[in-house]
């Protein structure tokens, strides 16, 4: 769209009167609820946020916890699959090329701008990375240039996440949404690479 | 020195200094991740236009309003097909759109509005200071409930919702040609029912 006009109404009588026309109209009830159980009664329940924390410092420490415990996951999946000597090179590769024809941002992972992602998360995310460039590379044009957008949106979507969290630092949603990007990140790393990246449940920050 | 109101009026997501604000593309990308507070934040941002686009083709506010749940059932269960070449607003319009076709197809387009559903869509934009007064929009929407379906589908598109032909025709399955001598029909006998006939 569109979905906008591109012409005022003008002086017609007709399109003053259309354009008079409300265009929102509020239903006559709250729908949601109907949509939440038609959404529940057919796909898998997706794991519940959990409710305000009762403290927010532990909330740190657990989720600091469980972030770490997930990038180590995560790279123990990453050395299994390939040598290390494999990933070393592809890394140092990936680092060249990046500094060359940077295709995709490479930004480093923060939570608003407070604190950064544990070096052992970003040691694994940069080998990832470095994977993510080389299998794509081999990937025809219209499916890289797919992938790389998609990857290039998720990044944008945390930048976003993380500058609005910088403002409200202690807002759980905010906090699970960041996560959720990041998770979502690695996932799609890892899809290309052809390894697999457990899921994140809990909310997790490493201030 | 900004202050802390003046730096969120400058920042695009943000609203007010208690309830934070996300763009559609951060919600979208949360609710792909099963988030579900944050599809009903897309829900509770966008059902109030899909709703008045269902209710304007189809002319019946309980059709309406299923049409309106199914698009967001549906949404949902498409969330990983939606690639974010159009706005996500763009998306969600057309599974409403496809919605009321689809229903219209199942149960026949026998359906009838009443005076009780045209009013209240008239009043429900009301108070926005426009030219108009309340009894004038009713009669526009009477108008429009009057048409043709497939003059309706194509003004309420078109005319209402400022989507182009090419945009219209691809939702409605029509060809360019056949939406423009729609609306161009939708227009004049809306003229005339008006009693516009000769201006414009």
């Amino acid at each position: 769209m569109s979905g906008n006009f591109t012409n005022g109404p003008g002086h017609d009588p007709l399109d003053r009167a259309l354009a008079s026309l409300p265009r929102d109209v509020a239903p006559s009830r709250d729908l949601w609820a109907g949509i939440r159980a038609d959404i529940e009664a057919t796909t898998p329940a997706v794991a519940p946020a959990p409710a305000a924390a009762p403290s927010h410092r532990w909330m740190r420490l657990a989720a600091g916890f469980l972030l770490v415990i997930a990038s180590s996951v995560t790279t123990y999946v990453v050395t299994q699959r390939s040598a290390e000597e494999k990933i070393q090179l592809a890394r140092e590769s990936a680092q060249k090329q990046l500094l060359t024809t940077s295709t995709v941002d490479v930004k480093q992972a923060s939570f608003g701008g407070q604190a950064l992602l544990g070096a052992e998360y970003m040691r694994a995310r940069e080998a990832l990375d470095a994977e993510f460039q080389r299998q794509v590379a081999t990937l025809p044009p219209v499916a890289r240039a797919k992938l790389e957008r998609n990857l290039a949106d998720l990044r944008r979507t945390a930048s976003e996440i993380s500058a609005t969290l910088a403002e409200y630092p202690n807002h759980p949603l905010l906090q699970e949404l960041l996560l959720s990007t990041y998770q979502n990140e690695l996932a799609l790393l890892a899809s290309v690479s052809h390894v697999s990246v457990p899921t994140l449940n809990q909310p997790e920050t490493r201030l | 020195m900004l202050s802390g109101a003046a730096k969120r009026a400058d920042n695009p997501v943000m609203m007010n200094a208690d309830r934070p604000t996300l763009s559609d593309t951060a919600l979208v990308e949360a609710a792909r991740g099963g988030d579900m507070r944050s599809f009903e934040r897309l829900y509770r941002l966008h059902s109030s236009r899909i709703m008045g686009i269902c209710l304007r083709m189809c002319r019946r506010r309980d059709v309406a309003e299923d049409c309106v749940q199914q698009t967001f059932v549906r949404a949902w269960r498409n969330l990983g097909a939606f690639e974010g070449r159009s706005a996500f607003s763009t998306w969600l319009h057309r599974i409403a759109v496809n919605e009321v076709l689809t229903y219209a197809r199942n149960h026949g387009t026998r359906t009838e509005t009443s005076d009780e559903d045209v009013e209240e869509t008239a009043e429900s934009g009301l108070g926005g200071g426009g030219e108009f007064d309340a009894g004038e929009v009713v009669d526009v929407e009477r108008a429009i409930a009057g048409l043709p379906e497939g003059a309706r589908h194509v003004l309420v598109l078109q005319a209402v919702y400022g989507y182009s032909h090419e945009e219209v025709a691809d939702m409605l399955g029509i060809a360019v040609g056949t939406c423009k001598a729609q609306l161009h029909r939708g227009r004049k006998l809306l003229r005339e029912r008006m009693g516009l006939e000769g201006s414009g």
